[in-house]
């Protein structure tokens, strides 16, 4: 039972950032199309820039929260600016920018392989590594605190999505881009925002991921893969979806380690099983997109 | 070298005849080609983090030889090649240093890619070391009798550990580790040397690289109950998440751990985590030769060395001995100086000629230098319980 416990806060907490990793995929794609394949180099950048803020220059947790932050817009706006923009302007096939894309996440790696060495750099958690005991339920703190991160930031996200005219707009974009542009919706000022809020939520999942997995060159990949996963098991449309696909998807892992009478080289392999027998019964993910509301 | 931009007539007569003179007298060692050796390091992929500072290790090497007048007279030319750590180039890799003509391959990236340039140093009758790779199937899959390995292999790392954990009469233990290559050929090691050794595995768990917790795997262990616990991942980051879990669950079982932990960057990102954890290592900074090594290497580049530049600075220091011994660039004559290499004390350990067989195993040479150490809470102090392992090491 105590093991059962321990391990829906560690899934919880690792569903959270597969969580927040979709939902800046999401950001992008939802109003661009765009699959951004580099937001797990994104969460890698933050995660160095954490590891300069707090453990070289040793600043405040909030501080450095905000500076990572400032510095994710810079690089989710430049990306846009140089990767994207170019490409929509000169009327490119929707699968350039894509590449384009990728070839930025390899530009990523390699600026901070180049800039930080190859060795992973440690990152400290907002309120140093313990266990904490609530009730029936015990983790780490970091554990708890992506948690109640996690779950601020998607009730922001949705209320934004849902309650504000700004967020409207993006949603107006998703639905039909040239009605929302014929609107008079700033389409090119869509793209910037969307650009920066992925960069600073893929920023965020890679500053909470990086006290246990350390900030290095080669941090992203994985997160942009379980992210990915989260994103498809949740729909690709919605944002409470990402999360859910997160969560089913640290679940689904972490379980099948624990209890599934698997050999463990094999244990890795059942969630993504699970993912292709769950696409079979429900192709579209598992919250389908919103219609378009009069 | 500068140029001399003379501003009057006579004065750039007296200059061509200096240079003249320069070169005359300069004629002799100048006529000596540099003597060439090849490296494959990875200098992009996932053995990056052991692949540079092993690389480094070695240029340092170099550098030290051609400050003295480098080897037979001749200067020492290194030729690096990055091979990503990507077999299918690390061949192509090798072919390149072959025909750009290699006496010798130091082969620095991951295991999978020295096993690949293999086939091409046999082919081209080249003699390949790997000063650095721990994986112990180099030597026994190929029958190749140009190729040594001198790294920290996974069976002489077991057998330390388990000549330290003698008296502690370990019967069930759990092994933790995770899925990169070479990771998974330490764990074969460890597993092959605790059954041999008749110690019962009641728990075998991998944490997938790039898992965000280890939660689950060190629950696993828990619920198992073992004496012990030996740790055979060799990726730092997952390594941490073990650490961490094993922390973070109230783990109070011994963990013994591969020579990875050893690595300096470890301990900064695993702090407070390594306290009491006992692993292996071959480098002893008290030896004199290391004493001189750290010396040596901290005046060039500024930095101390750890280990890593040990091995890469004794692999290529193995191969100028054995060129020296040859007296010349005849690979042959060079295969046969390795191969006879008896006493030869580098910075890690002694290396001697093995003296096992099959004749196939016997080219991992014996390093007869391991030590087992914990570390203490302050910084990277170890515990003075040693324990030497000589039996078995280095052949595979």
């Amino acid at each position: 039972m105590t093991d059962l416990l321990e391990l829906l806060v560690s899934a919880a907490a690792s569903g959270c950032i597969y969580g927040l990793v979709a939902l800046a995929y999401l950001l992008i794609t939802r109003p661009t199309g765009i699959i951004n394949f580099g937001v797990g180099e994104w969460a890698m950048v933050a995660a160095c820039g954490a590891y300069v803020a707090l453990s070289r220059i040793e600043l405040p947790y909030a501080v450095s929260i905000a500076l990572v932050a400032v510095l994710m817009v810079a690089v989710g706006w430049l990306t846009e600016r140089l990767a994207v923009r170019p490409l929509v302007v000169r009327g490119a096939p929707p699968l350039a920018p894509v590449l384009a894309l990728l070839g930025m996440l390899v530009v990523f790696r390699e600026l901070v392989s180049l800039g930080f060495g190859p060795d992973p750099q440690p990152v400290p958690p907002a309120f140093g590594f313990g266990r904490l005991e609530l009730g029936l339920l015990a983790g780490s703190y970091q554990s708890f605190f992506i948690i109640a991160i996690a779950a601020a930031v998607f009730a922001g996200a949705w209320y934004f999505f849902e309650r504000t005219l700004t967020g409207r707009s993006f949603e107006a974009v998703a639905l039909d881009r040239r009605a929302a542009a014929l609107m008079g919706i700033n389409l090119s000022r869509v793209t910037a925002l969307s650009f920066s809020a992925g960069a600073v939520v893929a920023g965020l999942a890679g500053v909470l991921v990086a006290p246990n997995v350390s900030a290095h060159y080669l941090m992203g990949m994985p997160l942009a893969i379980q992210g990915f996963t989260a994103l498809v098991i949740g729909g690709a449309t919605r944002v409470e979806g990402a999360l859910l696909g997160g969560l089913i998807l640290a679940f689904a892992e972490q379980f099948t380690v624990r209890y599934a009478p698997v050999p463990p080289g094999l244990a890795m392999g059942v969630p993504l099983v699970l993912l292709i027998a769950f696409l079979l019964v429900r192709p579209a993910g598992l919250l389908r997109p919103r219609e378009a509301r009069a | 070298m500068k140029i001399a931009s003379p501003r009057s007539g006579r004065m750039a007569g007296f200059a061509v005849r200096a240079a003249l003179a320069a070169a005359a007298l300069a004629m002799a060692p100048a006529m000596a080609q540099p003597i060439k050796i090849g490296i494959i390091t990875d200098k992009v992929g996932p053995a990056k983090p052991y692949a540079e500072p092993v690389t480094a290790g070695a240029v340092f090497a170099a550098k030290e030889l051609n400050a003295k007048g480098g080897v037979l007279g001749r200067q020492v030319e290194l030729l690096i090649e990055d091979d990503q750590a990507r077999p299918d180039i690390s061949a192509t890799a090798a072919r390149k240093l072959v025909e750009a003509g290699a006496t010798f391959i130091l082969s620095l990236s991951l295991t999978p890619s020295t096993q690949q340039v293999q086939t091409v140093t046999l082919e081209a009758r080249t003699p390949q070391l790997t000063p650095s790779n721990s994986g112990d199937t180099l030597t026994t899959q190929i029958d190749n009798p140009y190729f040594w390995q001198t790294g920290p292999l996974g069976s002489t790392q077991i057998a330390t550990l388990l000549a330290y954990a003698a008296n502690r009469s370990f019967k069930r233990v759990a092994l933790v580790g995770e899925n990169s290559d070479l990771g998974q050929l330490t764990n074969r090691s460890f597993k092959a040397g605790l059954e041999k050794s008749g110690v019962q595995i009641v728990a075998e768990e991998v944490v997938p690289r790039g898992s965000t917790t280890a939660d689950p795997q060190m629950q696993k262990v828990r619920a198992a109950k073992p004496d012990a616990i030996f740790l055979t991942g060799v990726t730092t980051p997952e390594n941490v998440l073990i650490l961490r879990s094993y922390r973070q669950l109230g783990l109070k079982m011994p963990l013994l751990g591969n020579f990875n932990l050893s690595v300096p960057q470890t301990a900064v990102v695993a702090k407070g985590l390594l306290d009491g954890v006992v692993f292996v290592d071959a480098f002893d900074p008290a030896k004199p030769e290391a004493r001189r090594f750290i010396e040596a290497y901290k005046k060039e580049n500024g930095v101390e060395p750890y280990n890593l530049n040990g091995y890469g600075y004794d692999g290529l220091m193995l191969v100028a001995d054995a060129i020296k011994r040859a007296g010349g660039t005849d690979k042959e004559k060079v295969r046969a100086a390795m191969q006879a290499t008896q006493g030869y004390v580098g910075v890690l350990a002694r290396w001697d000629r093995p003296t096992a067989s099959p004749p196939a195993s016997a080219r991992a040479s014996t390093a007869t230098a391991w030590w087992c150490g914990c570390t203490k809470a302050t910084g990277r102090a170890r515990s003075s319980s040693r324990a030497r392992s000589d039996a078995g090491a280095g052949t595979s």
